[in-house]
């Protein structure tokens, strides 16, 4: 892997933070015009109005669904692709992502475990189980990783063992017990349908700690995204590291999945995209993820609200169904290019 | 023994009064804004009134006109007590005709499972009614467009429905008319019950197939329970749950008589009867599997419902023999 060090890089360095700063001008205009975007067009002009004071009978839906939506999936994309960043370096396959190595999986498991243990408990339960499911891979990740003296791809096969049990026994609480899995499905798609407020307070906590804290560490990211060898002989304790990575990835993708459901594959699309725009270096990777991580969950909602309205569609189907075409064409240019 | 004697002094007093107890006691206990109604103005005793619903007591001021259904069998019930519901969640088109039997003027707020809250919002409600089993998660955000209450109508029992009808009277005040149209449900049942020979031994399954699976509905799902109550005996009286998945195996098992055969998709069933052990069902023996229709035996409950349910089981199962 490639890693600009040189003083002739940095040319081409201050070329991506310009392209960086207009994928966020991009993201800030979407989030405004895609908040207008629903049952009811709420036009640009009429939200600045409403947001000036100015109040409406529409204004409303824009602080109560519009608003909060916007915020929410700007922060939990953001989330996801950090996520998927920091797997992907850590384990060193591209491929790696929450999915892959089973945390939404295990999240998913504890959230519907929920609806056969505590049926009756307040939908404030859900998040916290969800995050403790993520958690609960993490550790099984570790407790099994240990004995392999921490190898990358005792992760990855380990992760896709424990994420192929959690989803087989999510399947048979949901064949089992099908008529209480109403809340279960609409989460386990994925979507932000009747999230707002309360899910932002409870995410942007995580994510104030977590998200600088990845920044923090991109130098041990581009390091341990190297083979073995050289990120020993750079002086990094490389399984204390990656254990410290794992718990940050895990952390950061089960608070997301706690407050808007499992769209993991946000986690494995963003980073792809941002690796081919803005290189492997994490310096630039890490916000460039999370700003394409929001603008995907984003568009993935707006979408999903005005296709057909009254009826959604969550947002976890369309992060597939526009994600990946544009995926596949990123690859297909680059293909052509070598 | 001393008191007895005290009392036994003031024998008719004592008498009185506890008549009288028991007069308000009976009148507290049937209804307290009813009470509340008797002794203030019946306006102002309606302006306020506080419902006791699944997830709490939600308070409703005046007499509810515009009310967002989320379930059919509330919108069943509000059309009963004479209020044309301004939302209603459904998935078909032909839903709400169906379920009312006639075509009206509503505006659509998307599905039951996922019911759109913009839409909600826009339509002003002042009173939403939703489903415990699908919209506890978003019970808050509905409280916060209008006054909410949850109930009971998915995967709960026929008097669980009927109580869910109760607490929509009295959140629409009209407890008068819920309270008659329930004694006119019970003597449409009970007429309907007539029809209905004792000592019948057959038993009968509720099957719904899907593409790859059968639900059946056992004695404690809302049709089960209803069509034991005027004397249809269940095939499946030990379920766990309301509704449960079953195998060809389980269903050869339990041997149901009488088939009441829902079909949602054709793809199960076709490989079941291509399958010696569906020829060895007693109800498929003696050709007694019946189509039934889906909307009415699954989806919709509520009063009319059970009444036409009711209706339908008896035609089927006497009609032939009578």
């Amino acid at each position: 892997m490639k890693v600009d060090t040189t003083a002739a890089s940095s040319k081409r360095s201050s070329r991506k933070a310009i392209a960086l700063f207009a994928l966020a001008a991009v993201t800030i205009v979407a989030a405004f015009l895609g908040m207008s975007v629903g049952s009811v067009y709420v036009a640009p002009g009429l939200i600045v109005a409403i947001w000036t004071g100015e109040s409406s009978s529409l204004s409303f839906i824009v602080e109560n669904y519009r608003l909060p939506r916007a915020i929410l999936a700007i922060l939990a994309g953001a989330g996801f692709a950090i996520s998927g960043v920091i797997l992907q370096g850590m384990i060193r396959n591209p491929l790696a992502s929450p999915d892959v190595i089973g945390v939404t999986k295990g999240a998913g498991l504890f959230a519907v475990a929920i609806i056969l243990f505590f049926p009756h408990a307040s939908p404030l339960v859900l998040p916290l189980f969800a995050f403790l499911g993520a958690l609960a891979v993490a550790l099984a990740l570790i407790a099994f990783a240990r004995k392999s003296g921490a190898q990358p791809s005792t992760f990855a096969l380990v992760g896709l063992g424990v994420g192929a049990v959690c989803q087989a026994l999510t399947e048979f609480v949901l064949v089992k017990y099908p008529m209480q899995a109403n809340d279960s499905l609409v989460w386990l798609a994925g979507s932000l349908w009747g999230k707002g407020w309360d899910e932002i307070y409870g995410l942007l906590p995580w994510l104030c700690v977590l998200i600088p804290a990845a920044f923090a560490l991109h130098r041990q990211l581009d390091i341990i995204s190297l083979d073995e060898h050289s990120s020993t002989g750079l002086g990094l304790r490389v399984s204390q590291s990656r254990y410290g990575l794992l718990l940050l990835a895990v952390a950061l993708a089960g608070a997301c999945v706690a407050a808007i459901g499992s769209i993991g594959f946000i986690g494995l699309l963003a980073p792809q995209i941002a690796r081919k725009l803005f290189g492997n270096q994490h310096r630039m990777l890490l916000p460039g993820a999370a700003i394409i991580g929001a603008l995907i969950l984003l568009i993935a909602d707006a979408i999903g609200r005005g296709v057909n309205p009254p009826v959604e569609i969550p947002a976890g189907i369309l992060t597939a169904l526009i994600g990946v075409p544009y995926f596949l064409y990123l690859v297909r240019v680059e293909k052509k290019r070598t | 023994m001393s008191k007895k004697s005290r009392f036994r002094q003031w024998g008719h007093l004592a008498w009185s009064l506890a008549l009288a107890c028991a007069v308000v006691l009976t009148g507290c206990g049937s209804s307290e804004t009813k009470n509340q109604a008797a002794s203030q103005d019946s306006a102002q005793a309606a302006q306020k009134r506080t419902i006791k619903h699944e997830l709490g007591e939600t308070e409703i001021t005046g007499e509810p006109k515009r009310v967002v259904a989320l379930e059919f069998s509330f919108v069943d019930a509000l059309w009963e007590l004479g209020v044309t519901p301004v939302g209603i969640a459904h998935e078909k088109e032909t839903d709400v005709e169906g379920l009312l039997g006639q075509k009206i003027e509503y505006t659509s707020v998307g599905t039951r499972q996922q019911p759109n809250l913009e839409v909600i919002s826009t339509l002003k409600p002042d009173l939403i009614i939703g489903d415990l089993n699908r919209h506890k998660d978003i019970y808050k955000e509905l409280q916060k467009i209008a006054p909410t209450i949850i109930l009971k109508s998915r995967n709960s029992t026929y008097q669980e429905n009927l109580s869910s009808f109760t607490t929509i009277g009295e959140a629409l005040n009209k407890q008068k008319e819920a309270e008659q149209r329930l004694v006119k449900h019970k003597a449409v049942i009970d007429e309907l019950k007539k029809n209905i020979p004792a000592g019948d031994s057959r038993t009968v399954m509720l099957g719904v197939f899907r593409a790859d699976s059968l639900s059946a509905h056992g004695a404690k799902s809302f049709d089960g329970e209803l069509l034991e109550m005027v004397g249809i005996k269940n095939a499946i009286q030990d379920a766990a749950e309301p509704t449960v998945k079953i195998s060809l195996e389980q269903m050869v098992q339990w041997d149901p008589d009488v088939i009441f055969l829902v079909e949602a998709d054709d793809t199960l069933l076709s490989e079941w009867k291509q399958n010696p052990l569906w020829n060895n069902i007693t109800a498929v023996k003696n050709k007694e599997v019946y189509q039934v229709n889906r909307d009415l035996w699954t989806r919709y409950r509520g009063l009319k419902s059970a009444e036409k349910i009711v209706t339908e089981a008896s035609e089927i199962l006497y009609s032939k023999k009578k």
